[in-house]
């Protein structure tokens, strides 16, 4: 029964990671940026949730009609201004650039709504689905884990069908290739962004119901999301989607039969083990050492 | 040989500061900070600027350090040169470990995996009981064998000692074989792997020349501060800052690390110590009463991370050669 019990609470929590793993492989492979500020982007999502729902008194889940568009301009500004200027830069050189654009995000929250972390509570925060047999299913997470299902097959769909998504595709697959092919591969790298920042921004509102809301609450999300890409295969999408779902899983089991304070440590292990036994992730096709 | 000229010199200038500047704890306080960022980014220079390997977990290796000496005085109450000898042992294993690891990945991957090291020791810690967990480690033994800890001159010459140490190293290096092996590394690994360079044996080589020099100033950062928890010591924060400071002067450069702390920790000390908001006080732009003054007195203490971003991101997009990088392209 603790079995299942951990199994299903970490598919539901790794579905949210999931969402913010396939932004942050979207943008790599899109444009092979590690984007460090991806944490401080779902921490802006977490406030932008928090205000609606205690200003505007929009629920949270709801307010994702507000929030992704906000954060899809946003990110399609930030990479016109900034990313886009180090695309043909050293690895190092676009790492600090994200770095910096994080640590500028993470601080001005920390001036603007200062360090004291926020809750949003809403009438269903802590209730839950009790299941014959004893096991508990959050509503929040339940929810949260039906609207990443929608969003991430609504992604799938866009990717492969639209002429945008196949556009992108092949920006991924080879930026020159797609260029010579006429795509216009700048416009690709903002768009990629847009979506990431969307990704992140959405499940920084999904979880903010169920974490508490703090201007540095990015930071362990960043890992996380790095541990899912690479699980996946940096840069594949449907990889993030798996890797997400393992490291939920990986979590819930290491909390329930190690100790919760040594999760992240077993997912870091997790990590390593797959940089150094199968470096192209489970689903890559490029190798590590490219 | 020029170099190690400049180096004793200035050396020689630094170590007669505190003699000038009389027995000003504050001065003197900002000068060893000032002198221990300048070793660390030097320390990792060696390893980031010219063997061209970006560590971002290099707060692991400080950690390392401070905690092994902090850990074995209070247990065991060794010397602490013994002290810093163990942690530098422990540093190496750390390294090695790592070495073993994350040398075998490029780029992207290399830089995430050396993140992941320093965040799996530095949970270790924040777990383990030994270690004091989240309270961290205090030393109130004030008087430890024969060294007034009281005096801050003793570790203003300490950090000066390493800093000197590792500049040294750093101006051998780039005249040594292995210097040039490691510039070549930099510059392109399979071509230096075709030549016969043996890629990991050398990386190691810098990692564990780097990991020693900086568990040594960790060890110094201890007992100077006399607390150490987590987040003083083995936060990403602190990696991230060794970075920057060699960034902003000059990565791959001798005094880049030491002009990028000349500028960073005093205008780090400027805006925590709410300085310049003090300034704007006196100057009579701000009243001490008004909104505006009391955002400043309760916040800029918090800006200077966000001043390092702000620098950080002007510097890529506009300096990506540092100050130093400035000058050799004139030349």
């Amino acid at each position: 029964m603790l079995f299942l019990q951990a199994l299903l609470s970490g598919i539901l929590t790794g579905g949210v990671y999931a969402l913010a793993g396939i932004g942050m492989s979207l943008v790599f492979g899109v444009m092979n940026i590690s984007n460090f500020a991806h944490g401080d982007l779902m921490m802006l999502g977490m406030y932008l949730a928090y205000f609606a729902f205690t200003l505007l008194h929009i629920d949270p889940y709801l307010s994702l009609i507000l929030i992704m568009p906000i954060a899809f301009l946003f990110g399609f500004m930030m990479e016109k201004v900034f990313i886009n200027r180090v695309i043909y830069h050293p690895h190092q050189n676009q790492i600090l650039l994200t770095v910096g654009l994080g640590l500028i995000m993470s601080n001005t929250a920390l001036l603007a709504f200062t360090s004291d972390p926020k809750i949003l509570t809403t009438s269903y925060s802590s209730s839950a689905f009790n299941i014959p047999g004893g096991i508990f299913l959050s509503v929040p997470l339940l929810i949260s884990f039906l609207i990443t299902c929608g969003i991430t097959a609504i992604l799938s769909l866009f990717l492969l069908k639209t002429s945008t998504g196949m556009a992108l595709r092949a920006t991924s697959q080879n930026r020159e290739a797609a260029q010579l092919m006429g795509i216009n591969v700048a416009k690709m790298s903002a768009i990629a962004f847009g979506i990431g920042t969307a990704l992140a921004a959405t499940a920084g509102a999904l979880i903010a119901p169920t974490y508490y809301i703090h201007p540095l609450a990015g930071h362990s999300f960043l890992l996380k999301a790095f541990t899912i890409c690479v699980l996946g295969g940096l840069g594949s999408v449907a990889g993030a989607g798996v890797g997400g779902l393992i490291i939920g899983v990986v979590e819930a089991m290491s909390s329930t039969y190690i100790s919760s304070d040594w999760k992240d440590v077993v997912v870091f292990v997790l990590f390593l083990a797959v940089l150094l036994l199968r470096p192209q992730g489970l689903f890559g096709k490029k190798g590590g050492q490219a | 040989m020029k170099q190690i000229f400049l180096i004793a010199i200035l050396a020689a200038i630094a170590a007669a500061l505190p003699l000038f500047l009389g027995e000003n704890p504050y001065i003197i306080g900002i000068m060893i900070s000032v002198l221990m960022m300048a070793a660390l980014s030097s320390a990792w220079n060696i390893l980031g600027g010219y063997a061209g390997q970006y560590s971002f977990g290099h707060a692991a290796y400080f950690g390392a350090g401070a905690y092994t000496t902090m850990i074995l005085i209070t247990l065991f109450n060794l010397n602490p040169l013994l002290c810093m000898a163990g942690g530098i042992v422990v540093a190496c294993m750390i390294a090695l470990i790592t070495g073993g690891i994350v040398f075998r990945l490029r780029g992207h991957y290399f830089a995430l995996a050396s993140i992941a090291v320093a965040e799996i020791v530095r949970l270790s810690v924040l777990n383990f009981e030994f270690t004091g967990g989240a309270q961290g480690i205090l030393l109130s033994d004030l008087s430890l064998w024969g060294l007034d800890l009281n005096s801050k001159n003793p570790f203003y010459y300490g950090m000066l000692l390493v800093l000197v140490v590792t500049l040294a190293i750093t101006a051998h290096l780039r005249k040594s074989k292995t210097g040039f092996y490691l510039q070549a590394i930099r510059e392109d690994q399979d071509a230096a792997a075709s030549l016969g360079i043996n890629l990991s044996f050398y990386k190691n080589r810098a990692l564990l020349i780097s990991a020693a020099l900086t568990s040594v100033l960790g060890s110094l950062y201890g007992l100077y501060i006399r607390f150490i928890d987590t987040s003083a010591v083995l936060d990403l924060r602190l990696s991230i800052e060794i970075i920057l400071t060699a960034i902003i002067g000059g990565v791959g450069t001798l005094w880049g690390p030491v002009v990028g702390a000349l500028l960073l920790v005093p205008l780090a000390e400027v805006l925590r110590s709410n300085l310049l908001g003090d300034a704007l006080v006196k100057a009579g732009l701000v009243s001490e009463t008004s909104g505006m003054g009391l955002f400043l007195k309760e916040n800029l203490a918090h800006a200077h991370v966000l001043v390092y971003g702000i620098i950080t991101v002007l510097c890529i997009l506009y300096l990506p050669k540092g100050i130093l990088g400035l000058f050799r392209r004139v030349k």
